[in-house]
């Protein structure tokens, strides 16, 4: 109940929540495709795979924070590694692309392996 | 332990060339295709007479003062209630008060609702079509090649789903045959799309399934709902709320604030 | 800002391509040794995993990609009432500009224009006040 009455203190534009979230899926997809192309050519297989597809999505998770939530957030007063200002959901904003990009990474990786390890 | 010799298979490089290229991009024009004629099929929405419009909008009104009760003040937003409990209980709002008992009509029989389903029918059948087309385009020009190798081991159970066409016992379920590839493209090509068209793209039908899952506020006024039984849902929801404003307290939180 | 992710990403594109054209010339060369070798000696041939320096190309080139990518995103917006306001009515159409610096579409100004101009807010007696100042003045003018 506090956190409702938070909320209607305090609201939410959805506009804005709309067009932050869907700024940050655009990337995470377009840049899981390019983690498929790489693995790919590294010719990763099973594990390592995922293990490279994992860590540099966390990777563009951490970029898109540093050039683009970072400079206004903190200097409204947020702490450090906090995106309250423009996403509703931590986890989400950290671990959210995972599943986001999977389906497109699993083809790229699948076509680039197939083309240079033929 | 025995090392488990990597099965290789010498393939043709022809066959990336014939069978793999070709089906990604009638895969990734096919999407735009399906993205354009939505877009094109895509009926304006219909004119509603005034009584239909009112009905609906009193709805709205009620569902947005339950929605934004903080925002008003006690007097104001006892006022809202009582007027529109008073008018939704009277059934003022009703687009033909007379048949207030009556069971809702016949879906199928209302002009009115046979063209939001024809507008459904249209989008299932830009999904479906195409579908079955590639498919048996597919299986009738490539069924039983090898064209490819799964960067990750899979189990067994996916070898007939996989190496559809190709029926040989002992090869790796990690090869794939093109039949494969198209389901692949199905699945990853999302980000294709959205890199071409922009995001609100129709192209993928994986998109258009989730948008079915949860249209429920086109289902508020579908056919087959009784408009009165809705009012006086709405008319019990309003009468149930415990009212608080916003402003509630606001002094403390000003001085709370500006106290360093 | 625009020019440099796009080269940014041109770079890394080409770089990528470059480390891709590499893997497969290796991997060709790899089995071409293979099938060759397997004739002359019984050795057997152990798959030779991928020279360090393609492994590197691709891996930078990636990164690069992905900084170039992320310089490109939109500006986010913030997702509080009261900043969000705060930015329209401080920044105006200034904030709004995307990367090619043109005025986003879905900008609509501030929503709360209205209420700055409606009647029951317009400060009459300042208004009359400057009326009675202007005809004093045109008066003047005229008379003279």
């Amino acid at each position: 109940m506090s956190s409702e009455i938070e909320l209607q203190i305090a609201p939410i534009v959805q506009e804005s929540l709309m067009h932050n979230s869907r700024t940050f899926q655009n990337l995470q997809s377009l840049t899981a495709s390019l983690f498929g192309v790489s693995a790919g050519i590294l010719g990763l297989e099973s594990y390592s795979g995922f293990l490279f597809y994992i860590i540099f999505s966390l990777l563009t998770s951490v970029l898109f924070y540093i050039i683009r939530v970072a400079p206004t957030s903190i200097s409204s007063g947020k702490k450090p590694l906090d995106t309250s200002r423009y996403f509703l959901g931590a986890v989400d904003f950290w671990t959210g692309g995972l599943m986001n990009g999977l389906a497109g990474f699993i083809l790229t990786w699948t076509l680039f392996y197939g083309l240079v390890s033929a | 332990m025995a090392q488990v010799p990597v099965q290789t298979i010498h393939r043709d490089p022809q066959l990336f060339y014939w069978i793999l290229f070709p089906i990604t991009i009638v895969m990734v024009l096919t999407g735009i295709l399906r993205h354009y004629a939505t877009v094109l099929m895509a009926s304006a929405p219909k004119k509603l007479d005034q009584k239909t419009m009112r009905e609906q909008r009193g709805l709205v009104h009620g569902i947005n003062v339950r929605g934004n009760f903080h925002t008003l003040s006690k007097r104001s937003f006892n006022a809202r209630r009582d007027a529109l409990i008073t008018a939704y209980e009277s059934g003022a709002y009703l687009k033909d008060p007379e048949n207030q008992g009556q069971p809702p009509p016949n879906p199928l029989s209302d002009p009115g609702s046979m063209e939001g389903m024809m507008g459904m029918m249209k989008n299932q059948m830009a999904m479906i079509i195409p579908n079955t087309l590639i498919m048996s385009w597919i299986n009738a020009f490539f069924s039983g090649y090898v064209i490819m190798k799964l960067p990750f081991p899979l189990t067994i159970k996916f070898k007939s789903m996989l190496q559809a066409g190709v029926a040989t016992k002992d090869m790796d379920p990690r090869w794939m045959s093109s039949i494969s590839w198209y389901f692949l493209c199905i699945f990853g090509l999302q980000s294709v799309f959205n890199f071409i068209l922009g995001n609100d793209n129709a192209a993928n039908q994986m998109a258009q399934q989730m948008g079915q899952m949860g249209p429920q506020t086109a289902q508020m006024f579908g056919p087959g709902v009784d408009p009165n039984k809705q009012f006086l849902a709405e008319a019990e929801n309003l009468a149930v709320i415990d009212h608080y404003s916003v402003l509630d307290n606001v002094e403390d939180r000003l001085l709370k604030s500006i106290r360093v | 800002m625009t020019f440099i992710s796009k080269a940014i990403t041109a770079v890394g594109g080409i770089l990528l391509a470059h480390a891709c054209y590499s893997a497969q010339e290796h991997s060709a060369l790899q089995s071409f040794r293979a099938t060759s070798g397997a004739a002359l000696t019984s050795a057997p041939t152990t798959a030779v995993s991928l020279p360090l320096d393609i492994v590197l190309e691709t891996i930078v080139s990636t990164f690069i990609i992905l900084l170039g990518l992320v310089l490109v995103t939109r500006p986010l917006r913030p997702i509080q009432w009261r900043e969000w306001a705060g930015k329209i009515e401080r920044e105006g159409e200034e904030g709004f500009k995307d990367s090619n610096g043109e005025v986003n579409k879905d900008y609509i100004g501030n929503p709360f224009a209205i209420f700055e101009s409606r009647p029951n807010f317009v400060d009459i007696r300042k208004q009359r006040k400057e009326f009675a100042q202007w005809v004093k003045k045109e008066g003047g003018q005229k008379a003279q």
